[in-house]
């Protein structure tokens, strides 16, 4: 039987969004059973290594602006995106690399001010003052995709320090050869800061997508810290070899651009303007939906002013770009 | 920091999508989902947000053992949610009534709220009479949204047995719908 016979609105009418005091309840109780268990291990090993990878990432790859007030630190802010293809088997291989929790090049790491869960709040107008800016909606939307929730994760901050010993004996591990770690990256702090995230989703019945939008977030390194030096033992690491880490850690505007590793067997990417400004559109093979047919996805990530936007899901590419360039200016 | 410590973590799992799942966006999405499949299964009200909730809890317990590459989650999740429904039916014999369960509906004036609760009491009473196959696979298609080859995979039915059950299922709704009175 065709689906859209059945497709009767009658039946459609008893379907309700669930209270959304009891999906607040029910998503708390989740969490508390996730940090019983230690929250889920994949999870962990995920973020642990990309927290690890910070060394490959982190401290080269959100730009370097200005020098801070206390003349100490270097500040980097994002302000535009740019790819890098990796192999994916290397981030496997730095997740099985990873057997400290996160810790992977890090001696210490400490929580200044926990970012705390996501949250829903019922419009923009609620999110707004918390995030600090004036979360845009979409005017445009793709046929059938409908605005479904909105959370915002307050602000976060957190330091940590490298351990030169540990990216070494990374380093050796992944057989990344002809690698100097630089000295003096010992015992120092750096500082992370990430701003309040706004996520509004939207769905339809096969679809749905999230538009991300928050200030920058900001990393603090001491001043004097090599960053072309840091990036280019990052992209190394990261699988690229000597010549094509070189180039692209010279080429890089460290000043302004975050690096955004992609995989080399799974996406295209190319740069786009959004309001006028430079984007960066990827597009993936997407994810498998509860018919386990693939559908493609999409992501954009770009910035206007001090906002950082990132919107994905199983959009086209065209529909995408419409619905940025929707965005209130 | 929560959720993973850094902003390069997540900047990380923005840029990569990592493979590692995002169980707040799972909750997000499958949330109404799972709550209106039970909606449809056992009426609107306390019992469905429970049996949604029992799901959840199972699902999150187990959801170490979910391999993304074996099965996609909304499958794996709706196998949980229909073993809920048959162990809810086994322990209690409970045949919640769809019609004795009311909730306020959303409307802007008082004659629509009075107007749309009507017609839920009376569609509630209809997917009621529905044999125990017939609501299942109606609160699979409207409730959870599924194609009826989603259908057809979660259930173990062919497609063309699910098509031919809901429609007869459907077509006796709509002729019931259009015959009764409201209040019988």
């Amino acid at each position: 039987m065709n689906d859209d016979r059945l497709d009767d609105p009658l039946l459609h009418q008893y379907r309700r969004e669930p209270d959304p005091r009891f999906a607040r309840s029910l998503r708390e109780r989740l969490r508390r059973a996730e940090r019983r268990q230690g929250i889920s291990r994949p999870v962990m090993r995920a973020l642990a290594t990309a927290c690890g990878i910070g060394v490959v990432v982190a401290l080269f790859a959100i730009p370097s602006v200005r020098v801070s007030a206390q003349a100490l630190l270097d500040l980097f802010r994002v302000r535009r995106f740019a790819a890098v293809q990796f192999d994916e088997a290397r981030f496997e291989a730095l997740r099985s690399a990873d057997q400290d929790q996160g810790l992977l090049v890090f001696d210490r790491k400490e929580t200044i001010r926990d970012a705390g869960p996501p949250r829903y709040v019922p419009t923009r107008d609620a999110a707004s003052p918390e995030a600090g800016f004036a979360v845009s909606e979409p005017s445009y939307l793709p046929e059938g995709l409908r605005a479904d929730s909105m959370f915002i994760q307050g602000e976060g901050e957190m330091r940590f320090t490298v351990s030169e010993a540990k990216l070494r004996s990374l380093l050796d591990r992944l057989d990344v050869k002809g690698v100097t770690v630089p000295s003096g990256l010992d015992g120092h702090w750096v500082e992370v800061r990430k701003p309040a995230v706004v996520m509004q989703k939207f769905r339809s019945k096969r679809r749905h997508a999230v538009l991300i939008q928050a200030k920058s977030p900001e990393v603090s390194i001491p001043a004097g810290w090599d960053v072309e030096q840091l990036g280019e033992i990052g992209l190394r690491a990261l699988g690229l070899n000597s010549t094509e880490a070189r180039r692209i850690a010279k080429a890089t505007d460290w000043r302004n651009t975050l690096l955004v590793p992609v995989p080399l067997d799974v996406t295209t990417f190319r740069q786009v303007t959004v309001q006028g400004n430079s984007g960066l559109l990827i597009t993936t093979k997407g994810e498998t939906g509860p018919d386990g047919n693939h559908r493609e996805g999409t992501m954009l990530m770009w910035t206007s002013g001090d906002r950082v936007y990132c919107l994905r899901g199983t959009l086209s590419a065209r529909e995408v770009m419409l619905m940025a360039e929707s965005l209130p200016s | 920091m929560a959720n993973g410590d850094a902003t390069v973590a997540r900047l990380w799992l923005w840029a990569t999508r990592a493979r590692a799942t995002d169980w707040d966006q799972r909750f997000a999405v499958e949330l109404p989902r799972v709550y209106n499949f039970f909606r449809y299964r056992v009426g609107p009200g306390p019992v469905a947000e429970d049996l949604t909730s029992l799901t959840f809890e199972k699902a999150w317990g187990a959801r170490n053992r979910y391999r993304e590459d074996r099965a996609a989650f909304g499958t794996w999740l709706f196998t949980v949610a229909r073993n809920v429904a048959i162990d809810h039916y086994r322990s209690a014999r409970a045949t919640v009534s769809l019609e004795d369960a009311e909730e306020i509906p959303g409307g802007s004036t008082p004659e629509e709220i009075a107007e749309r609760r009507s017609d839920e009491t009376h569609l509630g009473r209809l997917l009621a009479r529905r044999t125990e196959r017939e609501r299942e696979l109606l609160a699979l298609k409207y409730g959870a949204e599924f194609t009826n080859r989603e259908i057809a995979r979660v259930t173990g039915l062919t497609e063309s047995n699910v098509g031919t059950i809901l429609h007869r299922a459907v077509q006796s709704i709509r002729a019931e719908w259009d015959k009764e009175p409201e209040n019988e």
